[in-house]
């Protein structure tokens, strides 16, 4: 009896949530038979809806029945005024059936990530530096990895390099994680990196990419604010380094290239979340990424990953002065926007940086721009506020899902229009 | 407008916040005076959900939390994986109807906020059938990015204006005063898309 109830609360609570808010059960012990012919009563009343998980056998033996919230109080009154005693076994059933689904829910993601990867949760640095290993070794034709550098605390700085031959070939950068609290980026990065691993070979338009371009991704750009971000602030945002002569520690990684630094919208105060650092390329985690698109020489997009907003951006953010080609960017975002949204209508605006969202002097894309990268964007993901940072790891894969066509259409317009 | 300041004209939807649900949808000019005194707001909506529903849905909360046994407490909410636990959903509910009286009187042409998250919660029994809580919430400030620590003294009865009192962090020693003018409904409408901070 008491598996069928169990069993039919599952179900409907599956189904439609919040059946059993507020319901009890309470262990009852009738004294004499008198008492258990009482309990029999109540039993039958119908508009109780009561229901007996251990039904009164015999007196002295306990029976446990389950009230629900409206008639708690009667029966606790006809109870208490024959003096049956009784305890509240179960405070709130419907608070059970949902520690059981979590704990359901808990072991389920245990079991994925020994045998696989669990891109649906979000994973610690060395979760992530661990994974790249896996993904090279599960694709050595496709992928390798590469240390482009070490992060102020000494971790090191992984780019995973797409490519199927060619010497020094066109190339497009991705990255996320430059802002350490923005876990969907990281995540989504991770999602991506294995996309673009399995559908090489499978989806013409990725194929016919790889097939003559070579694609970097750095899914951690920020190791050592990721790590504060598990270990201490959740909402740390910059670097980790020492600033001389102030108690505040962080560079804001987006505030830190070589264009417009020092502009609107970043800020000479360390202990400012926007802190532009001491001079441009302070930061070993930015100057790492422009001593190597510089060194490649043949980098023709870059497009940087930050959460939220919902935005997809171009140059410039330190100046209202458009980009020279900024109707062609403009056109890109607009199709690439659509596309997104066609996946699950998820809204975004775009446009300049300085248009759609703030001036912001010293960030990547214009950096990249300034030095002759025509093709330079940034995503800003899901959401648009109502969880901000903490989004809930339900919506990774959705959202690495919806931004991957957006990615496409930029590559394949790179692709399509080389220089 | 020369001499007299900005003005800005919005049209945008909004949303059940608990839901997702269209509620509606506003008209609305606000005018930021040149003297930097606080902007004047005029505002039209069409709400799609009735004063009988939200009414139904406010005294819902409202007796979810008062059948609680034990004071609720809580902190980090949503956690550091956004995950809201289902019987602190209906508190984190109400933070951000707090939340956003502070945002309402901290905003300006310049700086907006969200809530980031609610660091800490912790109910205060009271003898009357008001529900209050006591509160740390964080929030987002854009474009500055800064996370901005509140305390905020959130009381509450369906059918009455909510009562904020709050002391953010950034700001000097005195006890800011948030109360609404008009019935707060924790269940309601409370975000606005297209408004660009």
């Amino acid at each position: 009896m008491k598996i069928l109830l169990v069993f039919t609360a599952l179900v409907a609570a599956a189904c439609s949530e919040q059946l059993f808010v507020g319901d009890q059960v309470l262990r009852v012990t009738a004294g004499d038979e008198e008492q258990m012919a009482l309990l029999r009563v109540l039993g039958e009343r119908a508009e109780l809806q009561l229901d007996f998980w251990r039904h009164p056998s015999r007196p002295g033996l306990p029976a446990d029945l389950q009230v629900p919230f409206p008639s708690l109080q009667e029966v606790k009154t006809f109870l208490e005024s024959n003096n049956i005693s009784y305890s509240v076994m179960i405070e709130d059933v419907q608070e059970l059936l949902d520690e059981e689904k979590k704990t359901m829910n808990k072991s389920r993601r245990t079991e994925r990530s020994t045998s696989t990867f669990d891109f649906a949760s979000y994973h610690t640095v060395d979760e992530i530096y661990d994974w790249l290993n896996v993904l090279v070794a599960d694709h050595p034709d496709l992928v390798s990895k590469l240390q482009i550098g070490q992060s102020y605390e000494k971790r090191p700085l992984y780019v995973l390099k797409f490519s199927t031959g060619g010497s020094n070939r066109s190339a497009i950068w991705l990255d996320t994680g430059i802002h350490s609290r923005e876990w969907i980026t990281q995540a989504t990065g991770v999602w991506t990196a294995n996309k673009i691993a399995e559908e090489y070979g499978q989806d013409p338009s990725l194929t016919t990419i790889l097939d003559s371009m070579d694609i970097f991704l750095e899914i951690v750009v920020n190791p050592d604010g990721f790590a504060f971000t598990h270990s201490s602030n959740r909402l740390w945002r910059k670097t980790r380094s020492i600033n001389a002569g102030s108690p505040c520690v962080g560079v804001d990684p987006n505030r830190n290239w070589d264009a417009g630094f020092g502009g609107a919208g970043s800020s000479s105060n360390p202990c400012s979340e926007t802190y532009r650092g001491p001079y441009a390329h302070s930061e070993s985690e930015v100057k790492s990424i422009v001593d190597f698109i510089c060194g490649h020489g043949n980098v023709k997009s870059v497009v940087s990953i930050h959460s939220y907003s919902q935005m997809l951006l171009y140059p410039y953010g330190y100046k209202t002065a458009p980009a020279p080609n900024h109707q062609e960017l403009n056109e890109v975002a607009k199709k690439a926007v659509s596309d997104l949204a066609a996946v699950y209508g998820t809204k975004y605006t775009y446009g300049s940086i300085a248009d759609t969202i703030y001036m912001a002097g010293g960030t990547t894309v214009d950096w990249a721009y300034d030095n002759g990268v025509k093709y330079s964007f940034t995503f800003e993901l899901r959401d648009t506020g109502r969880y901000g940072f903490l989004l809930p790891s339900s919506q990774i894969v959705p959202t690495a899902t919806e931004t991957w066509p957006a990615l496409l259409d930029i590559m394949v317009h790179v692709l399509e229009h080389p220089y | 407008i020369p001499d007299s300041g900005h003005k800005y004209y919005l049209q945008f939807t909004i949303e059940d916040y608990r839901s997702g649900e269209n509620a509606g949808s506003c008209l609305a000019t606000v005018l930021y005076p040149k003297t930097k005194s606080a902007p004047v707001v005029n505002i039209k909506c069409l709400h799609t959900k009735d004063q009988k529903q939200i009414q139904d849905e406010d005294n819902r909360l409202y007796q979810h939390i008062r059948h609680q046994t034990k004071p609720i407490i809580g902190n980090n909410i949503p956690d550091s994986y956004g995950n809201i636990e289902p019987a602190l959903e209906p508190v984190w509910a109400l933070a951000v109807a707090g939340s956003s009286y502070i945002m309402w009187e901290k905003s300006t042409e310049n700086l907006g906020y969200s809530m980031a998250q609610v660091k800490s919660v912790k109910q205060w029994i009271r003898k009357d059938d008001f529900i209050e809580f006591d509160y740390t919430v964080l929030l987002h400030e854009v474009p500055t990015q800064e996370i901005i620590s509140c305390h905020m003294r959130l009381t509450w009865l369906p059918g009455h204006p909510m009562k904020v009192k709050y002391f953010c962090a950034s700001e000097t020693q005195e006890i800011e005063d948030g109360s609404g003018m008009e019935p707060g409904s924790a269940a309601g409408i409370l975000y606005g898309r297209g408004a660009n901070f």
